[in-house]
């Protein structure tokens, strides 16, 4: 292959691995804290990035113009209100059922998911159909080669590198996040070195929800069009990156969110029909590594229990 | 003598079955109370309501004074309690530092943690050469300094300690009851769980024996020697 298309498969597949890494480091996080899959986190995304165009269609309307002015009002609100959003099902179907099996809560958020879906879908307007989603960051781009180098693709990859450095830093070096290891290792004990157990779930979920929101607004500049069903598609994603990676794990996550867009970018590239089988593939290979490893490539939660 | 922590009549229960059945007993403040009886006793039962972990299911708890029964853990903690937990539970994957800050997870003061981390390190010079070791692949006795560094990081005004010997050598075990005492010593009290009679006895001031949920007998530890609860609480 010539070296300019690489580097474009390599561009978009980094791009991918962006969003999936984020989404599953959702999942990883919820797993973390309560030790339960939370099914409802890709509609969350789903929501997170309607709001964000709900966002952008408001103040249009208001006459506002600036294109960075919008997508930062966009970002803020989006990830704020889906913030929020996680911590209403955290503290409200979440924590209740923790005596419940974890097969309970499971259920109970899939069922979630279907009803943020279809609200999408029947309360916006006209949210049976795709729309379109603003191209709000700057379209300026270089030819290298074959490899055409947009600006755009790379600022949000480098919004993406900020936020999962975010991420690491608040999760490693401050007291919050020392919080949310320890109860992630040990509840009962966090707790009893006067740790508040339930604001620390509230806050993890406010978090994870939040990084959702933001891998939406991302999916919608990156394909400048959203429907009512990317976050189902991309929530199995995540969560099958997060499982990959090992749940409970956060590099295990982001590590797994890359590998399976490499994987589909290889499928991309090598099967023929072009794309249409790249996920039949990227998620054959998961099949393959889940029965190689069956508690994913790094083991960090459930290798404890066996 | 003033109580630090007095309970009243407490009864505590796991799925409706009453482990603590009418506990009354006093901790005063300044010294080592011990708490005595054989597996099964309720002794665990017993710190896990006085944390807040199981809450009572009727009865008083009161420390220095408030009415903590019915408190969430955290603010019992924040309270003056602190707690070395059964089998150490040192967060595994936290660093022997990471561990210690959790202890002083309330201390809002960067600058007192610092000092009291290097009080901890002063006492335990393992731990200082440890500090960015994970936690959880350490040896049991040095688990064991983590753990009751990580009590002391709080400065707490009542330090429970739940069977502190489970698991440890017979000369970290007698390490540990000089260390308890070392804390007594500096002004902290104790309340201490333990099985191991004669050691405990030993540093303790006064004693309490818990059998079946009850409190069976309570007595200076000179007095609670001859006591034939004593022996039957452990082998009758």
């Amino acid at each position: 292959m010539d070296l300019g298309l690489f580097a474009q498969y390599t561009m978009n597949g980094l791009m991918l691995g962006m969003m999936y890494a984020l989404v599953a480091v959702g999942f990883t996080l919820f797993f973390g804290v309560l030790d339960v899959i939370k099914f409802s986190h890709g509609d969350v995304l789903t929501v997170g990035s309607f709001t964000a165009l709900a966002t952008f269609v408001g103040l249009s309307a208001l006459g506002l113009h600036s294109n960075w002015l919008a997508l930062l009002a966009m970002l803020v609100v989006a990830t704020l209100a889906m913030a929020f959003l996680g911590m209403l099902i955290a503290r409200y179907l979440v924590m209740p059922l923790r005596s419940a099996p974890p097969l309970n809560t499971l259920l109970i958020t899939l069922m979630l998911g279907t009803v943020l879906r279809e609200c999408v879908r029947l309360f916006y307007p006209q949210g049976a159909n795709p729309k379109p989603f603003p191209a709000l960051l700057p379209r300026a781009s270089v030819d290298i080669g074959e490899f055409n180098l947009r600006l755009d693709n790379v600022l949000m990859l480098s919004a993406g590198v900020l936020v999962i450095v975010g991420l690491q830093y608040l999760l490693n070096r401050t007291k919050l996040g020392l919080a949310i290891r320890a109860v992630a290792q040990d509840e009962e004990t966090a707790r009893t070195m006067g740790i508040n157990f339930t604001g620390i779930v509230l806050i993890t979920f406010a978090l994870g929800s939040g990084l959702a929101a933001f891998a939406g607004v991302m999916n919608g500049l990156y394909y400048n069009e959203i429907n009512f069903g990317i976050g189902l598609y991309l929530g199995v994603i995540g969560f099958a990156a997060a499982i990959i990676g090992g749940l409970g794990s956060i590099y295990g996550a982001i590590l797994g969110g890359f590998l399976f867009a490499g994987l589909q970018t290889v499928g991309t590239v090598l099967l023929p029909f072009a794309s249409a089988y790249k996920d039949v593939f990227a998620f054959a290979v998961v099949i393959a590594i889940m029965a190689w490893r069956p508690t994913g490539l790094i083991r960090e939660k459930i290798s404890e229990r066996v | 003598m003033t109580a630090l922590l007095e309970m009243d009549g407490v009864f505590t229960a796991y799925d409706k079955a009453d482990v603590l059945q009418g506990v009354s007993l006093v901790v005063e403040a300044g010294r080592i109370t011990c708490l005595l009886g054989s597996n099964g006793s309720g002794k665990s039962t017993l710190v896990r309501s006085i944390l807040g972990l199981t809450p009572a299911r009727a009865g008083r708890i009161v420390f220095n004074g408030d009415d903590i029964t019915k408190l969430p853990t955290h603010k019992i903690i924040a309270a003056g309690i602190a707690c070395i937990p059964e089998g150490r539970k040192v967060f595994p994957k936290l660093t022997v530092e990471e561990n210690l800050r959790a202890g002083a997870y309330q201390e809002s003061s960067d600058k007192v943690t610092q000092t009291r981390m290097a009080e901890i390190f002063e006492t335990f010079p393992r731990l200082a050469e440890r500090r960015a070791q994970l936690a959880g692949t350490m040896s049991g006795g040095e688990q064991a300094m983590v753990s009751i560094g990580r009590g002391l990081m709080c400065a707490p005004k009542l330090l429970l300690i739940d069977e502190p010997s489970l698991g440890l050598s017979p000369l970290f075990v007698k390490e540990n009851f000089n260390i308890i005492r070392e804390i007594n010593a500096r002004g902290i009290t104790v309340l201490l769980v333990e099985q191991n009679v004669h050691q405990t006895l030993a540093i303790s001031h006064y004693g309490f024996v818990l059998s079946k949920g009850r409190v069976a007998t309570s007595g200076t530890p000179a007095e609670l020697a001859d006591r034939t609860e004593v022996r039957e609480a452990y082998f009758g």
